[in-house]
């Protein structure tokens, strides 16, 4: 999996307390080419959003501290990532939280376990 | 160093003895604390997994960057081709390492569950009320979040045996063979 030069300079935002899932994400994600900064939650993850600009979030739902639905919604209350991709990636695939999620703003909603070239695709088509 | 001064002497009365009151035995207690032992256990383990799942997931990478690094130097056709493989056993091996965080999250699930259930049978009151009995299956139905977890609950809860539980269980299995990953929507 190589990127292509325009994705080297897209920084994507991964969120998740599994720190094996954070991995997975970060390895699919570098070996395309994309620039990967990681929080373990929906705060650390909105306190670094405010501070430097990403290109794309990708998030799963059940965190502590802030699941990753408030921390969509918290974004797109920001003027900064009103236009931003949001994905949430999670286990549940419950049409009441994929709902929520909607509503929320998420951009698009990926059931785990993802296969790494359908995450690229789908990448690369919202971003 | 000599640490026997410390020890109580064999009819001294201890601190312990004096602060903890003897705990009644009931049935009850019996069962909460095997559901509390197994819920132990459960952690123990995942624990242990952990270390080990982490240090397997950090040589993949390590293999697989080398390998990277490998075909960027040499120009050879059968290489390219190894190396093209070796990409498509990647892509497998990061869908199936996602397993083992279903798997952490379905196990953080029965141990809430267990806690729960160690919690409910000793209060006597409550746990001789069916009422009772159906918010807790309320509460523990709202725990479930995957689609296997939701399906085998529901499975249990309307009245399933274990035998018909594990045909659920074997045909899940072979669907999951079948497409191991799961769905995507762009709304």
């Amino acid at each position: 999996m190589s990127g292509s030069p325009s994705q080297h300079s897209r920084v994507i935002l991964a969120v998740d307390d599994s720190a094996s899932m954070r991995q997975m994400v970060r390895f699919t994600l570098e070996s395309a080419g994309y620039k990967v900064v990681q929080a373990v939650d929906g705060v650390e993850a909105l306190d670094f959003a405010k501070q430097s600009a990403v290109d794309l979030v990708l998030t799963d739902v059940n965190m502590p501290r802030m699941d990753g639905i408030t921390l969509v919604r918290e974004l797109r209350g920001l003027s900064t990532y009103k236009f931003t991709p949001m994905l949430v990636l999670t286990t549940e695939s419950g049409s009441d939280t994929k709902q929520r999620g909607k509503q929320a703003g998420a951009t698009g909603w990926i059931v785990k376990p993802f296969s790494p070239e359908q995450l690229l695709s789908t990448i690369a088509r919202v971003l | 160093m000599d640490l026997a001064h410390l020890l109580p002497k064999p009819n001294e009365p201890t601190s312990d003895d004096t602060v903890i009151a003897p705990i009644a035995w009931t049935p009850e207690q019996q069962i909460a604390r095997m559901l509390e032992l197994c819920e132990a256990q459960m952690e123990s383990a995942l624990s242990e997994s952990d270390v080990a799942v982490d240090e397997l997931i950090k040589s993949f990478k390590g293999l697989i960057e080398a390998g990277q690094a490998l075909g960027s130097q040499v120009e050879s056709t059968d290489l390219a081709q190894q190396l093209d493989a070796l990409r498509k056993q990647t892509a497998a091996a990061v869908v199936a390492f996602q397993f083992y965080d279903k798997l952490t999250q379905r196990l953080g699930h029965v141990r809430y569950s267990l806690s729960a259930m160690a919690m409910f049978v000793c209060d006597r009151e409550k746990s001789s009320e069916r009422d009772q009995w159906r918010r807790l299956f309320s509460t523990l139905r709202r725990l479930y979040r995957t689609e296997e977890e939701r399906q085998l609950f529901k499975l249990m809860v309307d009245g399933a045996t274990a035998e018909q539980a594990r045909e659920h269980i074997q045909q899940s299995t072979l669907t999951l063979r079948a497409a191991p990953t799961g769905e995507i929507e762009l709304f």
